[in-house]
């Protein structure tokens, strides 16, 4: 095994350790996607139609997944910050680890943790809407391309950023547009034509759809497409996210 | 083993270090045989943290070179940090792993044998085996530094740097990483490098000494021979009468000078001289006929070698530091 893979199955298993330590963060990534469906996706289950006859609880729920998973992958970078300021990193770069090693490790931890809490709640959103691993490899995929991609938007934040409170504020100011303009909230079939030529070039467009696929078996983009602009971006993300850490001053 | 015997664990020579305008080190020369103990002491801001930084491969030096080992800081990057420790002046724990998850960690990112076995060693030497399993946030400030001890021991360093070990512990964790550090300079197998503005713990600790101010070394040596640099100990004699008592306690052996204090009403004579406790009963035999009234004896500490070589102005005038300079 490569030192740089060994590496980064040392700085997974430190992750792994931080997150299973972690009860109230499991409680409340839980809690919170199943609080969103049952107050807005039943409240609005009667209300909307939507063109693909999928009740409106079912859409979201699969989207709430898909917010899960990117904003979690967002909180990498979170994770980077709070590394810096208790001082853990100084001590990494005196023991000779590479820093593509660290940000694999991250990553890592980041899909196994993103991977079982969408198990866990395709179970229990399974017990109220139609919500089931329709096609476990569209998942996977969608899950792992979206985890890398925003995590690596998460860490080009971190390397440019000092405090916690501006990481907040411009992560949510990022990301929350690529949510509000993706098919999580609302297909895409019901936009005007801009706004659904902007949604085309977001990528969390493509993780939702590939990721409605795996879970409600439906989609309103190609397939093959989508999985490969995703598989794509993430090894491009990937790539990204090693080089600006190398870059950045930490 | 003989030629490597000879190789200093650390050479310095010329080091210099610019941020922008200011000027962290002005040209440090050290010459750090194996073994010891090594301090190199100065008020803040004197540039050991940017020597430690240098030399441990962190910091790029503005000019000259230094060599850890026989390696080059700057040529020979990977060679001189397999070669080190280090332990921070600031906390590098993550606050949510315990001390026995931190060095099973550090231990397989060196790529040790037994990761587990060489952790279960440190928590030992450190002594942090009854409080392996708690999370770092919960210890106090000493155990945190000895688990930062550890950590910097874990891969068999030459020379184990300590930046400022003692700073903001109280006085009982302090002593207790004293008996830590005086116990691996006994083991011998690693040569310790600290800094400190402690005068204290520069003279409890340390073998030898480099004296920092303002980015150059302005003595080194030993402690002793650094303090007996002075002049030696001052003995003050109050006496009954004169009597020609100048004379009489310069002729005593080994005195260096006597000074009679001006301006009291009493008599009272200085005496400097080294090796001050065993020359006393000469001392008081030699003023006896002028009646000794009252005896006291100062020892110069490294304060007073601090203050003589940086030129600033001494504390006390009551000191033998004092004298020397006058």
């Amino acid at each position: 095994m490569s030192a740089l893979a060994a590496d980064a199955l040392t700085m997974f298993q430190r992750e792994i350790l931080r997150y299973r330590r972690d009860r109230a963060y499991w409680l409340g990534q839980i809690a919170f996607p199943l609080a969103f469906v049952g107050a807005i996706g039943f409240g609005l289950d009667r209300v909307v139609v939507l063109p693909s006859g999928l009740g409106y609880a079912s859409h979201l729920a699969s989207g709430v997944l898909a917010l899960l998973v990117g904003s979690g992958a967002v909180g990498s970078g979170f994770s980077l910050i709070e590394d810096r300021e208790s001082g853990f990193l100084r001590a990494l770069w005196i023991a000779p680890v590479s820093r593509a090693s660290l940000v694999l490790g991250k990553l890592l931890a980041r899909l196994t943790v993103s991977l079982a809490l969408v198990g866990v709640l395709v179970a229990l959103l399974g017990l109220v809407t139609p919500v089931r691993l329709a096609h476990p490899l569209a998942l996977l995929v969608a899950v792992a391309s979206l985890t890398a991609i925003f995590s690596a938007l998460g860490i080009a934040l971190a390397t440019r950023l000092r405090r916690l409170e501006s990481f907040r504020t411009l992560a949510a100011g990022v990301t929350v547009p690529l949510y509000l303009g993706s098919g999580i909230f609302y297909p895409l079939a019901t936009l005007s034509l801009p706004v659904r030529v902007l949604a085309y070039a977001n990528p969390l467009t493509w993780g939702v759809d590939l990721l409605r696929f795996g879970v409600l078996g439906v989609h309103e983009l190609p397939l093959a497409l989508g999985a490969g602009v995703l598989l794509a971006l993430a090894c491009l993300a990937t790539l990204l996210a090693i080089a600006a850490f190398d870059r950045g001053a930490l | 083993m003989g030629a490597l015997a000879t190789t200093p664990a650390v050479e310095a020579r010329g080091l210099v270090r610019r941020f922008g305008e200011r000027v962290a080190l002005d040209g440090l020369d050290l010459a750090v045989p194996e073994g010891i103990c090594f301090g190199l002491l100065g008020p803040n801001g004197a540039g050991k943290t940017t020597a430690i930084g240098i030399l441990t491969t962190l910091l790029r030096p503005s000019a000259g070179s230094a060599r850890l080992c026989g390696h080059d800081v700057v040529a020979e990057r990977d060679a001189v940090r397999r070669a080190v420790g280090l332990v921070f002046q600031e906390s590098t724990l993550d606050p949510e792993l315990t001390p026995r998850e931190h060095l099973e960690l550090y231990a397989r990112l060196y790529h040790l044998a037994r990761p587990r076995e060489r952790a279960r060693e440190l928590l030992e030497l450190v002594g942090l085996a009854a409080d392996a399993d708690r999370p770092a946030r919960e210890l106090s400030g000493g155990l945190r530094r000895r688990l930062e001890i550890g950590r910097g021991l874990l891969h068999h360093p030459r020379v184990l740097f300590l930046d400022e070990p003692t700073l903001g512990l109280d006085v009982v964790a302090r002593a207790a990483i004293w008996e830590h550090l005086r116990a691996l300079r006994r083991s011998g197998e690693t040569t310790l490098f600290l800094t400190t503005h402690h005068l204290e713990e520069a003279d409890a600790l340390c073998d030898e000494l480099a004296i920092l101010d303002r980015g150059r070394a302005v003595a080194a040596g030993r402690p002793e021979a650094l303090k007996a640099a002075l002049g030696g100990d001052v003995v003050r004699l109050r006496l009954e009468r004169d009597l020609g008592a100048q004379a009489r306690l310069e002729a005593v052996e080994g005195v260096r000078r006597v000074a009679r204090e001006d301006g009291a009403e009493e008599i009272a004579f200085r005496v400097t001289l080294p090796d001050g406790p065993r020359r006393l009963p000469a001392l008081l035999e030699a003023g006896r006929a002028c009646g000794v009234i009252e005896v006291a004896m100062s020892r110069p500490s490294l304060e007073h070698v601090f203050l003589h070589h940086t030129g600033h102005r001494f504390a006390d005038a009551e000191e033998p530091a004092q004298e020397q300079s006058g």
